[in-house]
């Protein structure tokens, strides 16, 4: 079997050299706790400052802005639940707002808004899953707490106007938050001329390791925390920080940043060709939300006839690596609760499959891909029962 | 080339030796656990969807260096397994969800999967034999399988492998120690039907048909003649040949010998009523070609772990088959199968529909 390829950077990616190079010496000789008053002390609490500075900088925020977090799950948490609980005392603001197609970390925390005793309000969607205008208006008023966004979609990679939302969101006194976990390194983001009041990121997305994910939160927004014990983090959020994953995450996004432009020109060009040589061989495969602009890493592709789950199977032991859905902790597929809110068949759904390209694409693995992916279509199509 | 084989993982001990001698024997393995059904916040206890087997199957994988998948067959199995088990008690009988899942659930839907892949072959860890394209008796009488795996489509015997199916079970584990797998070697039987995990199965009935079901209603307990004796707290929770939970008082112990869930009846009688000297079975399906014919002799076993015993085709149809039995047997309870073996080979199978007390005779 030739070299296997990985067609999966929306689930993770690989570290950078540059990253983990950074990171070494803190595994190392800078051990510190930043919270110590001695010279390791001081040495770690430099590094974290400055780590802090570099992502601020990164999203143009100060850096008292910035608040790490264990992942991009639990800064979605802290936006919301944080928020929310906040403003539980402000008469008239119970409700909670966002998408049906959210990563589950953000509905499993309206979730939980819900069972405190707030209104879970979901906005519509339409077929390439932006959110409607109308909707919008309709639920984001003078009574909802806090709104969340997110920016891509990591299942379909549709962008949402993010912008004019955090703007209409703020003139009805709503606190905004975007899950930019799929758009950073993507999307041009500038706290400094958008005005989101929350947003979350994820290392592990952008070249840093699985661990470390920063919230970032403007001042003057309400928010309570969601751990309890020390002042690390101005008491935001206590618990040791963990300094050599925060300096990975600064690195990673620098680099992101940095290389945003190019990196997003190559990627949107080898999804095309991937996506029209998938329509040269499957002339009836959906590629979802594609008549809208998308960012360039994401593409789903559903070919009427297949199911996702022996596709994905066939693909993986041929050697290319790809996703679909959420998976359940048993690792078993189950159908994307993103396809279903925007009105997406049930059979085509299930015919569902993620490409998402980043670092490892070339277009070697493209080439691939184009072979493989139809020869498996239309050997899935001759084998199901009619 | 290699020849490439699916092999369905409990991440028991019986499915993991099969993959590993299947490795052994220079198959390209691929590894796969069927997630069946999710008990979801039910069984707060538990972890959903069987999560340890998956994990105990994956790492096993992991150690043989081969593939491992989970595959979602939830809506097929409830389907097909777990809402006939509640129709079948629902009709008062008492069914063999296993018989069903090899039938529907590993044997076709899982095939499928396998021809999705080019696997040539689909194993499993039954003990089992298959002989020149014909299903046998595992070699261990105490741990032979064969039973529940009548309803199999024939064809699937052409690319079956059952590599447990000619050993022991103390040799599987033995093979299981010899290659290193400790995490499963001396794992523990599952006794328990596998989406029935705490062996009520009267709460998955309640659950699908809801607890004012019929099924576990009250209703009379009765005699033969009709007598009402007592009364009974739901005919799903009784089977033929049941002793357990009847009123005592009688001359001789009484025994479940009839469920009339028209009537919600459970009627008792002495043990010589449980006795029958014939047997009609539904559903049938036959694992030799040509099939058998009407006075064709063949072994009927009426319940795992039972003898069998001679006896003689004396109606066959397309969906129904008859058969007299040259001894009583006691206690042939609707929903069980009937296996019909020649020697050590099973020949076929069906559903019973009823047992007959009086000899049948073959139709003229």
């Amino acid at each position: 079997m030739p070299e296997p390829v990985y067609f999966d950077h929306a689930a993770t990616t690989p570290v950078r050299e540059e990253v983990l190079a950074a990171m070494q010496p803190f595994f190392g000789p800078r051990f510190g706790n930043p919270s110590s008053m001695h010279r390791w002390g001081r040495e770690a609490r430099t590094a974290l400052d400055e780590a802090r500075e570099r992502v601020g900088r990164c999203l143009g925020a100060s850096p008292d802005e910035i608040v790490f977090t264990s992942c991009g799950t639990e800064a979605d948490n802290m936006a919301l639940i944080g928020v929310w609980r906040a403003r539980r005392g402000e008469a008239g603001r119970r409700a909670a707002v966002s998408t049906p197609i959210e990563h589950k970390a953000v509905l499993g925390a309206l979730h939980e808004i819900a069972k405190e005793g707030g209104e879970e309000r979901l906005l519509a969607v339409d077929p390439n899953g932006r959110v409607e205008a109308a909707s919008f208006d309709a639920l984001v008023r003078e009574d909802a707490a806090v709104c969340s966004v997110m920016w891509v979609n990591n299942e379909i990679g549709t962008l949402q106007d993010v912008p004019s939302m955090a703007e209409r969101a703020r003139s009805r006194g709503v606190v905004f938050h975007t899950d930019a976990v799929q758009a950073f390194g993507k999307v041009e983001i500038d706290a400094r001329r958008t005005p989101f009041d929350l947003l979350s990121i994820s290392g592990h997305k952008i070249g840093a390791p699985k661990g470390i994910g920063a919230l970032f939160i403007r001042r003057g927004t309400p928010m309570e925390p969601l751990l309890f014990g020390g002042s690390q983090d101005r008491g935001r959020r206590p618990g040791t920080e963990n300094v050599a994953m925060a300096v990975g995450l600064a690195v990673a996004a620098e680099l992101a940043v940095a290389e945003r432009e190019e990196e997003c020109r190559r990627l949107e060009a080898l999804r095309d060709r991937l996506e029209s040589a998938v329509l040269a061989r499957v002339p009836d495969a959906v590629i979802h939300g594609r008549s809208v602009s998308r960012a360039p890493h994401i593409s789903n592709i559903s070919a009427p006839g297949t199911e996702s789950e022996s596709m994905l199977i066939a693909l993986d032991l041929r050697g290319i690596a790809c996703s679909a859905g959420s998976a359940c902790q048993s690792g078993s597929i189950t159908p994307s609760h993103v396809l279903a809110a925007i009105g997406v068949s049930t059979d085509v759904a299930k015919a569902a499959i993620r490409f998402s390209l980043g670092a490892l694409t070339t277009d070697a693995s493209i080439d691939r891909v184009a072979e493989v992916f139809p020869m498996l279509v239309e050997k899935a199509r001759r084998l199901a029962p009619a | 080339m290699r020849e490439r084989v699916l092999v369905a993982m409990s991440g028991g001990v019986d499915s993991s030796v099969a993959a590993a001698l299947l490795v052994r024997q220079g198959y390209d393995v691929v590894g796969a656990t069927m997630k069946l059904f999710c008990h979801g916040e039910d069984l707060p206890d538990r972890p959903c969807c069987s999560l340890d087997s998956v994990n105990d199957a994956r790492r096993v994988c992991e150690q043989l260096g081969i593939p491992h998948y989970v595959l979602n067959l939830e809506s097929a199995f409830g389907h097909d397994v777990v809402q006939d088990f509640v129709d079948e008690y629902a009709r008062g009988r008492t069914p063999i969800p296993c018989v069903r899942c090899n039938t529907f659930t590993k044997f076709r839907d899982l095939v499928r999967r396998a021809d999705a892949i080019d696997a040539r072959w689909v194993a499993t860890g039954h003990y089992a034999r298959v002989i020149d394209g014909m299903l046998h008796r595992g070699l261990d009488p105490a741990k032979d399988q064969s039973y529940f795996l009548w309803g199999i489509d024939r064809r699937v015997l052409a690319r079956m492998l059952l590599p447990v199916g000619a050993q022991t079970k103390a040799e599987t584990r033995a093979i299981a120690h010899e290659l290193g797998l400790e995490l499963i070697a001396e794992k523990r039987e599952s006794q328990d039907i596998c989406f029935v995990p705490d062996g009520d199965h009267t709460r998955v009935i309640a659950r699908t048909l809801g607890a004012d079901t019929p099924a576990l209603a009250r209703g009379p307990l009765m005699l033969r003649d009709g007598t009402v004796v007592g009364e009974h707290a739901g005919y799903a929770r009784f089977t033929v040949g049941q002793r357990r939970g009847l009123p005592g008082g009688f001359p001789e112990p009484m025994f479940v010998v009839a469920i009339e869930p028209a009537t919600r009846a459970v009627v008792i009688g002495p043990r010589d009523e449980l006795l029958g000297r014939g047997v009609v079975a539904r559903e049938v399906n036959w694992l030799v070609s040509p099939a058998p014919d009407v006075g064709d002799e063949v072994a009927v076993q009426i319940r795992h772990r039972a003898r069998a015993t001679p006896g003689t085709l004396v109606r066959v149809s397309d969906s129904e088959v008859e058969v007299a039995l040259e001894e009583p047997a006691s206690a042939i309870s609707p929903g069980q199968s009937c296996v019909f073996y020649d020697g050590e080979r099973v020949v076929g199978g069906g559903v019973i529909a009823l047992g007959r007390r009086e000899l049948p005779v073959r139709a003229a």
